[in-house]
């Protein structure tokens, strides 16, 4: 065979037949294997038999036939199938025998089969669970989004719709303003015709008077209901139209603030960092600006009870979300700052906002109002700007429509700008609205109106309103006292002074204020001691201010920081702010006058602040050099105190360097004398105190009271025309027994200038005249009481007129009757009879009388 | 009491004299007669007043106490009371004044016991006002203020 049979064998029996078996014998006899149990092979007449072996016999099956057969046999009870065959194995020729179980490999192939069926039937599950969900769900999204396509349809077209009605009423509302102003106007213009005719103090005129009031407030209303829809309409546009931005922000606070001070409420204006000063004209809608700032600083001092309410506003730096707006113009830069700004619709949003802030010369400008009031609860605070709503926890008496706020926020936005609530610090009470607007620079000022280092700003600015803006170093020297009731405004007007490089002091408490002038007093005097000391071979300069001065701070001890070898003297100016709400107005002037007489050389300048309403001050014991500015302390004001500080500094170096500002310091000084006279002027005509101020010398403030409508008594003794005092030079005889009378007469007569003498009865009114007759000194009038004791007024009257005769002369005698009637007096000889009590304007007239009698 | 409160006072004080008649226009007069060369004019008038009216109350008290009244006495010191309190202004005390004259002349005992007990009640009363208006000026220019000027519509 050329093959060992002992491999062939072991191969063939190591095949796994999986549960068959197999038996091979050679033709010739030869047993290779023998698998199947319980048989053999049997070599019978040239054929080779399977013999089977049961336990009851066996059978035999040939073999050996050249066609295979298969019998089904039943081993050990298994059924089995037998195949037999001839088969050739390398050249040897040979009979196999296969007993395969019935189910066999097949079975195996079937329990795989139906293994591979199970598994294909759950993945072909699995699949498709899967799908069937998606499909489901895909649908039911689908059928979702169209159920709300159709809603979102629905819904943008209420929205439309409603806009529509509201914004054809906005416009029908709109169209007819222009109606219902012609309709009011007509309205209020009848009642003003009716008013002329009615009767004055008549029931009639009370009730046209209330009528016109109502109708004056139904135009208020109606103008804001006309705003709101003006502005919802879009027709509301930004007029442009030139203005100073420092003086629309004092007129507005200015306006408010004897509101505030009714109420106990002192309304300040913060300058802050002096910007707004710097920035003097500026374009854009002057009339809507003044609207927000009203609007806010109304409602600022409606809700506040006590405290203050401060207004500040400065120029906002340049924002750095609107450089990365500016500069970022296209793809990723865009994507990016819309990341950033928040904003979802980003870039439509963006642009219109830069169209506002690129305008090269646009500032913006930044307000805030600041007050002590209730507050405004955080939840509440977006909704006040809803139109119609208005923060209900309002103290009885507050009235307003709701409008205001919601039409302020309109017209910020309309000005490129945005409103909002700023919270406060932790336990400060009270809202602070903070809104920005873009306005149009138009002229920047340029520099100092202090110090005057610089010629030609010196001779330029002369007008005391234009800008202050950088700090002058020539300010040390001067010393600023403040002493002012109000907390805020005493800071703000401390933070604004230093800011300038002037050194403050603040006085908070009436107590401290005699202890801090005597602080500056006796710093004062050591620092004169101690500059006379090391000082004696300088020259001093002609006036008490110096070039270089010692800054007097006095909160900081600087007693050792005197530079020996400087040329220095002592300090210039001691400026006294003093607040007469304070304390009384007489111990204040007690304190002031004691550090006066403490100073030596030092100028002391004191500023009083008066209340307008009620002034206070008694101008009769304020020193030739005081003024009295009237409150409230802030804008124009201030600066023109500041101005006072540094003219002094100027005054003197104008004298001691040669240059432009010689010429200034007087000029300047009397232009802001004679600005001072006329706005104090401009505040007091309606009060009951007359000030008026003298001239050209020093300003002193003068009370005039009580005279004759006609009349004015000049400070100055000044004799003027006779029409003040007709009688001057005139020497009249007043007889009167009554003590109080004849006071009377005397006070009378005199104060028309006359010089008066007095006697009390007739007998020495007798002996009187004819003395002067005799001596040829006559009186000019006699006043004669009628009524006297020995003799009375008529007969000595007789008796003068008979001794006058002898000279040819007639004394004009004036009876002082009570009788209403001076038959009796005329008789008696007299020339004109007045009743008692005497009054001056009669006596006036009965004297003029008897003067062009003659 | 702050300054501005008091004068405020003062002047709706003396204008209630004014308006219940114990003062009329002469006490005006008086004031527009106070000045800077004159600056207590009022006061003292007022207190001579005073001064005057007590001795010419007593004078009156005792005349008419005597058995025999003497009524030209009598009269005499009412014509001065008289002439003083206009000369004041102290309208009512003139007024009553004058009725107690009348009461002279037709030597009325009892009539003019009355109307000296008048005159000394309307007297006493303006005395008490009066003072109490000098008061209030006093306070007012202590604080530092000053007086402020009425204008009465007459």
């Amino acid at each position: 065979m050329g093959v060992p049979v002992k491999n062939l064998t072991d191969r063939l029996g190591g095949i796994n037949l999986y549960g068959g078996s197999l038996s091979l014998i050679t033709m010739d006899g030869k047993l290779l294997l023998n698998g199947i149990p319980n048989t053999k092979f049997i070599y019978a007449n040239g054929t080779i038999f399977l013999q089977f072996m049961w336990p009851n016999g066996f059978k035999n099956f040939p073999c050996s036939n050249d066609t295979p057969e298969t019998y089904k046999l039943d081993i050990d009870g298994k059924e089995y199938n037998v195949r037999c065959s001839t088969v050739e194995i390398s050249g040897v020729q040979s009979v196999y025998a296969l007993a395969l179980s019935h189910e066999g490999i097949a079975s195996f192939v079937y329990s795989k089969i139906s293994y591979s069926h199970i598994a294909l039937v759950v993945t072909m599950v699995l699949l498709v669970i899967p799908l069937v969900f998606f499909v489901s769900s895909m649908i039911t999204n689908a059928q979702r989004e169209i159920c709300l396509h159709d809603k979102l349809i629905k819904q943008m077209e209420a929205t439309q719709q409603a806009e529509r009605k509201s914004m054809n009423k906005s416009l029908a509302l709109v169209g007819a303003s222009h109606d219902i102003r012609a309709a009011l106007a007509g309205i209020t213009g009848f009642i003003d015709l009716c008013l002329a005719n009615a009767a004055p103090g008549s029931d009639f005129e009370t009730y046209l008077k209330q009528m016109s009031l109502c109708a004056q407030d139904l135009l208020g209303l109606l103008n804001s209901i006309l705003d709101t829809s003006k502005i919802e309409a879009g027709m509301m546009n930004l007029e442009e139209q030139e203005f100073n931005l420092a003086d629309l922000i004092e007129h507005v606070v200015d306006l408010y603030h004897p509101v505030g001070m009714i109420k106990g409420v002192d309304v300040v204006l913060d300058p802050c960092d002096g910007s707004i000063i710097k920035l003097s004209q500026v374009k854009g809608d002057r009339g809507k600006l003044v609207q927000i700032l009203s609007n806010i600083l109304s409602n600022a001092v409606k809700y506040t009870v006590e405290g203050h309410v401060c207004v500040r506003a400065w120029v906002g730096k340049p924002d750095f979300e609107t450089k990365i707006l500016a500069s970022t113009r296209k793809g990723l830069g865009k994507y990016m700052s819309s990341l950033f700004s928040g904003k979802n619709d980003g870039n439509s949003d963006i642009k219109a906002v830069s169209a506002v802030r690129q305008n090269r010369d646009s500032v913006e400008i930044v307000f805030e109002v600041d007050d002590t009031g209730k507050g405004i609860p955080k939840e509440k605070q977006k909704s006040v700007f809803e139109n119609y709503v208005q923060v209900k926890e309002t103290a009885a008496g507050q009235v307003g429509t709701g409008l205001g706020l919601g039409i302020v926020q309109s017209l910020v936005r309309l000005m490129g700008g945005e409103i909002g609530i700023v919270d406060k610090e932790f336990g400060e009470k009270g809202t602070c609205f903070r809104f920005n607007v873009f306005l149009t620079a138009f002229e920047i000022q340029g520099d100092a109106m202090y110090g005057g280092t610089n010629s030609s700003f010196a001779i330029r600015n002369c007008s005391p309103k234009l800008g202050i803006c950088t700090p002058s170093p020539k300010l040390d020297g001067s010393q600023v006292v403040l002493f002012m009731q109000n907390i805020e405004r005493r800071r703000v007007s401390q933070k604004f002074l230093e800011s300038l490089g002037i050194s403050v002091l603040v006085v908070d408490h009436c107590h401290h204020f005699p202890s801090a002038l005597k602080k500056i007093q006796s710093k004062l005097n050591y620092l004169l001691n101690s500059s006379r000391r090391s000082d004696m071979s300088c020259r001093s300069d002609i006036s008490s201010s110096s070039s270089k001065e010692m800054p007097l701070s006095a909160m900081e001890g600087t007693e050792h920081k005197l530079p020996f070898n400087r040329r220095k003297d002592t300090p210039s100016f001691i400026l006294l702010v003093i607040d007469v709400n304070a304390e009384s107005f007489s111990e204040l002037w007690r304190v002031v006058a004691e550090f006066r007489r403490g100073l030596h050389s030092t100028c002391c300048k004191v500023i009083w602040l008066d209340k307008p309403t009620s002034p206070c001050i008694d101008p009769k014991r304020l020193n030739p050099d005081d003024e009295i500015l009237l409150q409230p302390f802030h804008g124009s004001r201030l600066h023109r105190v500041i101005k006072l500080l540094s003219e002094f500094g100027n005054l003197s170096q104008g004298l001691s360097s040669s240059s432009e500002s010689s010429k200034h310091p007087y000029g300047k000084t009397r232009l802001r004398h004679t600005q001072c006279n006329d706005e104090i002027q401009g505040y007091v005509s309606s009060s009951n105190e007359r000030y008026s101020k003298q001239g050209s010398s020093s300003p002193t403030l003068e009370r005039t009271r009580g005279r004759l409508k006609s009349k004015r008594k000049n400070k100055d003794g000044a004799e003027s025309s006779n029409g003040e005092k007709p009688l001057i030079g005139k020497r009249i005889l007043i007889a009167e027994d009554n003590k109080m009378l004849s006071i009377l007469a005397i006070t009378t007569a005199t104060q028309l200038g006359a010089d008066v003498e007095h006697c009390e009865n007739g007998n020495e009114a007798f002996e009187l005249v004819c003395d002067g007759l005799k001596a040829q000194r006559n009186y000019d009038y006699i006043l004669m009481d009628c009524e006297m004791l020995p003799m009375n007024g008529y007969e000595a009257t007789r008796r003068i007129r008979i001794e006058e005769e002898r000279y040819g002369v007639r004394i004009p005698i004036i009876a002082l009757t009570a009788h209403t009637s001076g038959t009796e007096a005329m008789e008696a000889g007299m020339d004109a009879h007045l009743n008692k009590p005497l009054k001056t304007n009669e006596l006036i007239e009965v004297i003029e009388s008897i003067e062009t009698k003659e | 009491m702050e300054v501005g409160q008091m004068q405020r006072r003062l002047v709706d004080y003396t204008k209630s004299l004014f308006m219940e008649g114990f003062l009329d226009a002469q006490f005006l007069q008086l004031q527009q007669l106070q000045d800077e060369s004159n600056p207590d004019f009022v006061v003292e008038v007022v207190s001579l007043f005073f001064d005057d009216s007590e001795k010419l109350l007593n004078d009156l008290t005792m005349a008419l106490d005597q058995p025999n009244v003497d009524f030209k006495k009598v009269d005499a010191h009412v014509h001065q009371l008289k002439g003083s309190s206009s000369s004041i202004g102290a309208q009512r005390v003139k007024n009553a004044c004058i009725a107690f004259r009348s009461f002279c002349e037709e030597q009325n005992i009892d009539a003019t016991l009355r109307c000296l007990q008048q005159v000394k009640q309307e007297y006493y009363l303006v005395k008490n006002k009066l003072e109490t208006m000098l008061r209030l000026e006093q306070q007012i220019v202590a604080a530092g203020g000053s007086i402020p000027m009425i204008e009465l519509g007459f």
